[in-house]
């Protein structure tokens, strides 16, 4: 469970990113936030696990507060959270397989990772990993070999390596091609049902937030504007968080069209 | 600064370009040293350099070409102990290079007051010039293949240092941001992220600083730090030929180590 109490973040050339957001979200959920870039999006999917720091209010993940956390203790929270980013984050020039290794690595001393040593288990927890979003044979291919798509696999297979409770998605399909966007959202929509995994993503096409979400969070000016079911959200919902209809760039298109 | 001025009525300003401050600095200079170098006229004596060459570049008097070439055959110690001190000096100097250019690179080492002391200390050590370390070497330790080693050492370790530290800062840190967000400490995320983009370029300067450590050890042979440098300063004014063939038998071993090294630099990109 993912608590937000009264959390307002303010970077510190001024700008309020966030102001009072509450909000709770359940296990296994998949949340979908919306709204304009600038809006807050991805500060608030950063507060999560800490790699930004709040300026107020008080974040709880399991009834632990998060902005207190630091050092062992915020590790030990960050290792159950995976985290997926639009531009992936690989290493581009080593292996899928070291890749999604990496994600193995918080829960080994410092001193074995220097040398490489995982124990058999965790080669096989990244192997198995890879073999869920289906690029087993890629696995010992270096990353940049990869098309787009395939990249965010990995990336979506590091996090799968964790073990984690909760997934975030930071625009995890806006550098991706349409199609490959459908593939990897139902790689998304299938992690969460078949393991559980609480889902929160940062969306760009308002029609894929829809489709796959279960919740959408409406975000205008880092405020709450919007917070129920995906299928509750009407056109003038939507005109209310962007303050204007929808552009072009914003919906993905024909969805069943485009499979 | 120019001016343009759109058809649709519009007006933008191309910026001054910076470049022509940099090259019109390089001309002065090279106009001001160019005084010095030419304000005297110089002393050329063309027939002593070619006499010189001839010297070096054929057999003595009374002797073959079967002794000029046997010859090399003997400097087999020299070459061994030159390449030993290149090579040894090129690893030792570059490990000790590693620690170092992580506390200079500016996006692993946040924290200014380690960063700037450390890469202050890297400049001035860098301007320390490398015949001096030689020197010191000598002294400290005597003459000997370990003055050459440890004069490498210091030399590699130097540029290593510079250029490892340049590799660091101009990585893709996104890879770092992910592998923090898995928990990792920030020594897992520079070893899981970092350092295997680094890890190829710095195999490649290695390779490099090697090469041109292999040269150089032959410049620390004048100050008496072995290998084929030290059977050069010993030979020269008497046994032209010997220089000779030494010089021979270095540019073929340097030519050896480009190939190969430009082979592995290849294969590792």
């Amino acid at each position: 469970m993912i608590k937000f109490i009264n959390v307002a973040k303010t970077y510190p050339n001024g700008v309020e990113a966030l102001k009072n957001v509450n909000l709770e979200i359940k296990d296994g959920e998949f949340v979908a936030i919306i709204g304009l870039s600038g809006a807050g999006k991805s500060t608030l999917l950063r507060l999560i696990n800490k790699m930004i720091e709040s300026t107020g209010g008080q974040i709880f993940i399991d009834d632990v507060e998060v902005s207190s956390l630091t050092g062992v203790k915020l590790r030990m929270l960050r290792r159950n959270i995976g985290m997926i980013f639009q531009s992936f984050n690989l290493v581009k020039r080593t292996s899928v397989y070291n890749n999604v290794l990496a994600g193995r690595v918080a829960y080994h001393s410092t001193f074995k990772t220097i040398f490489g040593l995982f124990p058999k288990e965790d080669k096989l927890i990244a192997l198995e990993a890879i073999e869920t979003l289906g690029i087993l044979d890629k696995a010992f291919i270096r990353a940049d070999q990869l098309s787009g798509g395939q990249q965010q696999r990995v990336a979506l297979a590091r996090a799968l390596a964790q073990k984690p409770k909760i997934i975030l998605a930071d625009e995890p399909v806006a550098s991706l091609d349409p199609i490959t966007t459908i593939y990897v959202m139902d790689d998304f929509k299938r992690i969460n049902r078949d393991f559980g995994i609480t889902v929160v993503a940062n969306m760009h096409h308002v029609d894929l937030a829809l489709k796959y979400a279960t919740r959408i969070i409406g975000i205008k000016a880092g405020e709450i504007v919007y917070d129920g079911p995906a299928d509750k959200v009407s056109d003038d919902m939507l005109v209310h968080i962007y303050g204007r209809s929808l552009k072009s760039d914003e919906l993905l298109g024909d969805i069943d069209e485009a499979i | 600064m120019k001016q343009f001025n759109l058809p649709s009525g519009a007006v933008i300003k191309k910026p001054f370009n910076k470049i022509w401050i940099v090259l019109g600095t390089l001309l002065v200079l090279v106009l001001f040293f160019s005084l010095f170098i030419f304000s005297r006229r110089p002393f050329f004596n063309l027939s002593v350099l070619g006499e010189i060459l001839v010297k070096m570049f054929t057999p003595r008097q009374y002797q073959n070409w079967g002794d000029y070439f046997g010859y090399m055959l003997t400097l087999r110690g020299p070459l061994v102990e030159t390449l030993s001190m290149a090579f040894g000096g090129t690893i030792i100097g570059s490990i000790i290079a590693i620690p170092v250019a992580v506390l200079s690179a500016k996006n692993i080492t946040k924290i200014k007051w380690i960063r700037i002391p450390v890469r202050t200390f890297l400049n001035l050590y860098r301007t320390i010039p490398v015949m001096l370390l030689a020197i010191l070497a000598v002294y400290l330790v005597g003459i000997g293949v370990l003055p050459g080693l440890m004069a490498i050492t210091g030399f590699s370790f130097g540029i290593m240092a510079k250029m490892l530290f340049e590799i660091i800062e101009t990585v893709d840190m996104s890879p770092y941001e992910a592998l923090e967000s898995t928990g990792a400490t920030k020594t897992q995320a520079f070893v899981r992220a970092i350092l295997p983009q680094v890890f190829p370029v710095y195999i490649s300067y290695l390779i490099y600083i090697f090469e041109i450590n292999v040269r150089a050890s032959a410049i620390f042979g004048y100050f008496g730090a072995g290998g084929l440098g030290t059977v050069i300063v010993e030979s020269a004014g008497q046994y032209y030929e010997r220089v000779g063939a030494t010089v021979i038998l270095m540019l073929g071993v340097v030519l050896i180590i480009q190939f190969i090294s430009n082979y592995a630099r290849g294969k590792l990109q």
